[in-house]
Formats: structure tokens, sequence, C-alpha cells
């Protein structure tokens, strides 16, 4: 019997290709399976984060004079880490202190500036919660100490309480709650008032009030400053707690709610933005949660560093490598589309791949924008594109001149939304212009050897199959699965084969041979 | 969507999908499929087989020789400047006769000298040709078409479609002209199709713009019932072209001029679907039946025969 099958040496290419695509979808899936159910991947993009995106925006006018802008930026620690830290700096110098205790300081310098001036700073960073704990450096016991007021009354005050709420406490905890009960819950303790010190806004003067009173008694204290993590923002508020550690317990003390989780920028009294010679300052924090899942992945893989599972997956590259494959992977996604729009509903567009590679462009531009764009310069470049038909010019070199039209008018376009203050100006500076000028080109040649309707019929698939692309290629669900379960190009690849024997009829058929329906 | 599916299928209806699978990538390799890309080496090949084709007058194959121009353009009758590797009648340009310090065209324009380099030009920088390559212009005689089809065109020369599968004629149509398609018979660009009985060579009824007309758009006369002159010759022509290019499925392109009879146009290895609607059937029983039919040893004219046999079977006859 295997002489029999040894003999057929063709197999039928149907027989063929199905048996390929089986393989390769059993291969695929089981690589799939065996991350999930053996690595417990998750399989949605989660919904706990505890990655964000943050941002300093500075915006603010300057007048000729010098300029120098102090600001705190998260700093590293024992518990967490910041990266992916970007600085924007525009013309003005940069430097960066790490040594103060009190955080990180971003000193931008600039001598004569004019107009009005931005400033960036851009980190990824994880969120801290109660159970994080302080540094080693607060768990050391203080010697008890008075501190240092600026008269003796206040000093005498600031003693004859402190040793009222000491006498009244059993240990440092119980101290340490009087404390904050005294300055923050009860309501016009007469030393509390007396002691607040005026320079400072009240929610920070109450909480280095009680700093100064633990520290007082050898219980290690701070301010704390930062921002609570809770949900997109573009405009965060900037917070500020206590953090102590008494009886060997860290504590964390929160002026109002307490909040799941936040994030640490700086600590002590100082402000978050010291700036000499600007005016009109807007500051922006703004915060940006970043998908969980993909960070709870990159963990996983940590873990099972050696087993084969970490060679499916991207997790290993640099950051910058792995941002670039993110995008990759979802290309196939797109292809995959248009074969189905080709070959089963039989919409016609302007080159083979051309709409793919559109739906590409629209990524750095957004589709609104980027359907708006590329219809603009399309018009734009097929009237030049008419026009110079007149002169008569060979191929290669009037093709160049459309090349180049499009170039200025992309210059053009950018200047414009910088000035209206637009930022996409910014990121159309990539939009593929030989792309476009291919499209333009296409798109005349049906034009005059077909018909008007023809090419705009043509020009609207493309720019339909194009927002699908993009579509599909940047939603969450897609780029996520793409990105940590590559294996699935496998099926995707499968699909392809399949759909490639597909000797159906096409949609657009049902409409083009209508007249041979015979029902009547 | 689901019942017209059934019902088209039911009739028998080729898809493209189904076209590109089983006829054009089985039956033509691509090897093959450059011998008809290019119209200079299918004319060699016919002529070598003893089929007649248009006289070529020459070609332009670089801007040097373009000083031929006008020794090419010199011609009484007018001439026909298309481009080697055009596809879909992109790019042809047929000039009557001279005129007043330029040509005559087809539709009744007058073309100048620079019009004509300036489409030459385009030709060789590769306007026309499927992918863009730098292509060439040939020079042709201009066919004085036959008087049969008068009543059933419109300024321009009807050409007839004969699809071949395995060297066996399958199909056929004849297209025509009208005011639409500007001189051209090309059905994409408004010509009329008119269904052809492949054993009598008799018209059927017509279709344009992918709609069944009876009729012709701008003679308003009846399609039906006009005997296409040389018909035995024009499917021996079709057959034998599959010999000498050896492409399994292919369109044979056929004129009809006055003085000189059929005269192959070109081949085409891809040709269209449209041909189902002009003959208002599904092509797939005929197809099939032709695919399994055994030709073992057969020559053209046993081909053609067999041919006739086949499409009696498979197709109904009109009355």
């Amino acid at each position: 019997m295997p002489k029999a099958a040894a003999k057929k040496t063709t197999v039928n290419s149907f027989t063929h290709t199905r048996l390929l695509a089986l393989l390769l979808t059993v291969i695929g899936l089981s690589i799939f399976a065996t991350k999930v159910v053996r690595y417990d991947y998750p399989l949605s993009p989660g919904a706990r984060t505890t990655t964000w995106d943050f941002e300093i925006y500075l915006d603010f006018d300057t007048n000729n004079q010098p300029v120098r802008l102090e600001t705190f930026i998260p700093s590293n620690s024992e518990s967490r880490r910041v990266s992916q830290e970007q600085f924007y700096n525009g013309a003005f110098g940069l430097r960066l202190d790490t040594k103060s205790a009190e955080g990180r300081t971003a000193i931008w310098t600039y001598r004569y500036p004019n107009d009005r001036k931005v400033l960036r700073y851009r980190a990824r960073l994880v969120g801290e919660t109660e159970s994080t704990p302080l540094p080693e450096g607060m768990h050391r016991k203080l010697q008890r100490a008075a501190p240092e007021t600026e008269n003796d009354l206040e000093r005498q005050a600031f003693l004859v309480w402190s040793t009222d709420l000491r006498r009244r406490s059993a240990d440092d905890e119980s101290l340490a709650d009087l404390v904050l009960q005294e300055i923050f819950v009860d309501e016009d303790v007469d030393e509390v008032e007396a002691l607040l010190s005026p320079t400072l806004p009240s929610s920070i003067s109450r909480l280095a009030l009680a700093r100064d009173v633990l520290t007082a008694q050898g219980i290690p204290a701070r301010v704390a400053n930062g921002i609570y993590l809770d949900q997109a923002r573009r405009r965060a508020e900037i917070h500020h707690w206590l953090e102590y550690y008494a009886d060997g317990a860290d504590h964390r003390y929160f002026p109002g709610l307490d909040p799941e989780e936040f994030f640490t920028i700086w600590h002590g009294t100082d402000d978050f933005i010291r700036a000499e010679g600007i005016s009109d300052l807007d500051l922006q924090v703004s915060i940006e949660p970043v998908n969980a899942a993909v960070a709870d992945v990159a963990q996983r893989v940590a873990r099972d560093e050696g087993s084969a599972m970490q060679w499916f997956g991207f997790n290993r590259l640099p950051i910058t490598t792995q941002l670039v494959y993110q995008v990759i992977v979802t290309i196939p996604v797109g292809i995959l589309m248009l074969v189905f729009l080709r070959q089963f509903i039989g919409l016609q567009t302007l080159g083979t791949f051309m709409p793919v590679l559109i739906g590409i462009a629209f990524r750095e531009t957004a589709l609104l924008n980027g359907i708006i764009l590329f219809t603009a310069l399309i018009a734009l470049g097929l009237a030049v594109r008419f026009y110079l038909e007149r002169l008569k010019l060979l191929l290669v070199p009037r093709l160049a001149t459309v090349v180049v039209f499009i170039v200025i008018c992309m210059a053009v376009v950018a200047q414009l939304m910088s000035n209206t203050g637009q930022r996409i100006g910014l990121s159309i500076s990539l939009f593929p212009m030989v792309i476009l000028t291919m499209t333009i080109e296409r798109m005349s040649i049906v034009w005059e050897e077909y018909s008007a309707t023809d090419a705009i019929k043509q020009g609207l698939g493309s720019l339909l199959v194009a927002s699908a692309a993009y579509l599909v290629m940047t939603n969450p669900t897609v780029e996520y699965f793409m990105f940590n379960f590559p294996e699935l190009l496998l099926v995707i690849m499968a699909i392809c084969l399949l759909m490639g024997k597909y000797t159906g009829l096409r949609l657009s058929e049902l409409i083009r041979f209508r007249e041979l329906d015979t029902r009547k | 969507m689901i019942g017209r599916y059934r019902a088209l299928r039911r009739a028998g209806l080729l898809g493209i999908n189904e076209r590109n699978l089983r006829l054009v990538n089985e039956l033509n390799p691509r090897r093959l499929i450059r011998l008809v890309d290019d119209k200079r080496e299918t004319k060699r090949l016919a002529m070598a087989a003893g089929i007649p084709t248009p006289e070529l007058y020459g070609v332009i194959a670089n801007p040097f020789h373009m000083r031929h121009l006008e020794s090419y353009l010199d011609k009484p009758d007018g001439v026909v400047i298309k481009p080697a590797n055009g596809s879909q009648g992109n790019g042809i340009q047929v000039l009557m006769e001279p005129m007043r310090g330029g040509w005559r065209r087809s539709n009744g324009q007058r073309a100048m000298l620079e019009d004509i380099r300036f489409h030459v030009n385009n030709i060789l920088s590769g306007m026309y040709s499927l992918s863009g390559q730098p292509d060439v212009a040939m020079f042709e005689y201009r066919v004085k078409f036959d008087e049969i089809f008068n009543p059933i065109s419109f300024g321009g020369v009807p050409d007839i479609r004969i699809i071949v599968v395995r060297g066996i004629p399958a199909v056929a149509m004849v297209r025509l002209p009208t005011a639409e398609s500007d001189g051209k018979a090309n059905l994409h660009k408004g010509g009329v199709g008119v269904g052809l009985d492949l054993v009598t060579g008799k018209t059927l009824s017509g279709m344009q713009n992918g709609k069944t007309t009876d009729i012709h758009p701008d003679t308003a006369n009846p399609l039906k019932n006009f005997s296409v002159p040389h018909w035995d010759a024009m499917l021996e022509m079709a057959a034998k072209a599959y010999d000498v290019t050896g492409l399994g499925y292919l369109g044979a392109d056929i004129v009809l001029d006055k003085g000189k009879g059929p005269l192959l146009l070109e081949l085409n290895a891809r040709p269209g679907l449209a041909i189902q609607i002009a003959n208002r059937i599904g092509i797939r029983p005929l197809l099939n039946a032709t695919l399994e039919a055994d030709t073992e040893g057969m020559d053209a004219l046993a081909r053609v025969e067999l041919a006739r046999k086949l499409y009696r079977q498979n197709v109904p006859e009109v009355v």
C-alpha cells in the first residue's frame, strides 16, 4: 500500500495547499496554545494598568532675558525604574542635577530667548502603591532633636506641644497617629495654627509641620510630592503626602482620599518648578495608562528565561526595535484584509498593495487628517499632472516634477499647521510622497484611458481599503495579539494560501453578470 | 445574494478567480505569456506559421529611431501606432489619412506631428506597458474593414475574439465600435460585444457596458443574424495560434480586411469574461468538456471539427 502512495508523485495541488495550510495552522495555534495555557499569557490587553506614560509640558513667554528653569523630574530608585526618557529642549541647554536628596532636577537654560517657548519631558514609569517600600535610607531611627526655628518663642511652643503629644502616646506609631490627627483632622488646635509656616501654601505647610514634629521625635519622615494615577489625564494635579517609618513599618499619609496608585516625583517642600526670566507659564503634567498586559508578558518572558517560548516573541529586543516590530507585524493583518476584499469582494484599487502602504502612512497622521491630506494632495497632484500633459514631457521627468510638487505641498502644509499650533505638521513629514506620486500617475492613466468615473472609483476604493487597513492595523487587540503572539503570522499565511485556491465567484461578479441570472 | 450566487453557478458562469487558477495559471506558463505580451514576437510567430497579420511598417525602439517617424507615417492609407507591450487596447492610435499638416485620427480629430511624437515618447517610456517597463512603438498597416458590419458599427474596426482552450476554439464574439468607444472595439470603453454561434459564425444577441442589448446603440440596427465571412478560416487561424504559442488559454483577436481577408491582430493570454454576457451563457460546462477532450495527434483542422462538436453538445442552439 505505501508503494501505491509513493507512486503518486504529483499530489493534487489543492490537497497540497490544504495540507500546508493545515500544518501552518497547527504549528501556529499550538505555539499560541502553549503560551496561553502553560505560561498564562493574558489573552486581552488587561484593564489593570501599572505602567504609565508621563509628560511634563512647559509653555511660557520669554522676554530677551536669560532664562533658567528648573523642574523636578522622576528619579530611579530601588523599587522603580523610569524608562524611555525623552527631553524636548528646543534651543535650550539642559543639565541634570541628580545629587540632591529631594529628587532629580532638570535645569534648562537659555541666554537670549524671545517669543513663546515650549519644553517637554516624557518618560514611562511604573506606579507605586501603599505597599511599595520606602527606601533603605528611611529605615533608620533618628536622634531626637529640636528643630531649628526662627525665634525662641516658636521653638518653645513646638517643644511644649510635641512633648505633650509624646506623653499622650504609647509608641512611635501611636505618636504619629496623634500628630496627624491634631494637624489634619481636629480643627483649630491653637498650637498647630501658630506653628504653621506662613511662607508655604497651606496644604504643604501642614505636611511640613507633621514632618518636623515626627523627625524631632526621632521618626524618619518626609514630604512627598507627585501625582495620583487613576485615569488618563491631560492636566494631572500635583498632590502632596507624608511618608514616615515608625515601629518597623512604612507608612504613608495622604491628606484627603487615599489613591490606589500614585507616583512620587520629588521630596521636600520646594516648588515643582523654579523659574527666572519667564512669564505666563503654562504647566501641564499629563499621564496616560500603557497597555499593562504587555508589561505582564515581558515579566513572564523574563521569568521563563531559557524556555523555548521566549523565541516566539519580541520582548528580548531593544525597546526601539520592539516598537518598529509592533507596527510591522500588523501589516500582514492589513494585507489579509486586502486579499479578502480583492478576491472575495472584487474591490478595485490602484496598485496591488498600494492601499496598505497608504494605510501605514495614515498611522502618522491619524485617520481623518490622513484622508483629508491624501485627498487634497492627490487632487493637487492630478491637477499639476494634467497641466504638465500640455507641455508634453517625458515620463520620468514628469513624474519627478510631480514628486517635487508634492514635497512643496507638504512643506506648505507643515508650515500652516505649525502656525495654527496644530501638532500634525510634525508627523506628516514622513507621509510617503513616492506612494502619493505613483498613485497620482496610475490614477491619471486610468483617467485618460478609461474615464474620470473609473479613476475616481478606483481612487475611492483605494482610500476605502486604506482606511479599513489602517483601522485594522491600529486596532489595540490586533496590535496586542500580533505583537505578543507572532506565531499567528503562520495562521495568516495559511488563510492566504487557502484564499489562493478560491475559485468561486466574487461579490462584484454577482453584479457584473446579473444578466445571466436566469431566475425569472 | 446567495440566491444570485447559486443561480449564476447553475448557469455555469466562470469567475475571474477560477479563470486565473484553472486556465491562466494551469495552461499558460509564464515564459510563454511573454510571447504574446510582445506584439512583435506574436507577429513573427504568426508569420512563420502562415497566419496572416497586418503588415508592419516599422518600429521605434528608442529616441534615436524617432527620425524615421515621418517616413513611417507617410502612408496615404493611414497607419496604426501601438505599443508592443500594451494591454487592453491602451495606447493605440489610429491615423486614417494625411490632413492639412497633420493626420486625421479615427475619431475625426486632427493630430499634429508634435502630438504624435509625444504619444510615441509616452509609449517608449512605458506609460502603456504592463509594468511600466520601457516599450517599443509599432507602426502597422491600417485595416480597411469589410463592409459586412457597416450596419452595426460606428467609426472604427470591428474585430472578432475567439477564445481557444488547449487549441480548441470554445467561444467567440464580434466586438463592434460605437460612438462611445471612440472607434475602438474594446468592450470596457463602451464597445458592443455580440455573441457568435461557434458552429455557423452567425451573430446572436449582444451586450454593451455589461448590459444585454439586441440593437446597436448608434445605428439602431438589430445585431442578430449577420454571418461572419471566412468563418472557417478564422477558426483555423485561432486553432493554429495555439500551435505556435503553446498557450492553453488564449484569446485570438482577428479583423476582417476588405482585400486581405481575416488578419490576426493580436493574441491575449488572459482574455476576459465579458464574452459570457455577449453570448448569454456561462461557459463552465463547455470549458470542462474542452479541458477533458482528447486531442492527441490532432492538427488545427481536426480540433476545429472537435470544437464544433463540443459546442453543439454543451451550448443550447439559439433559434
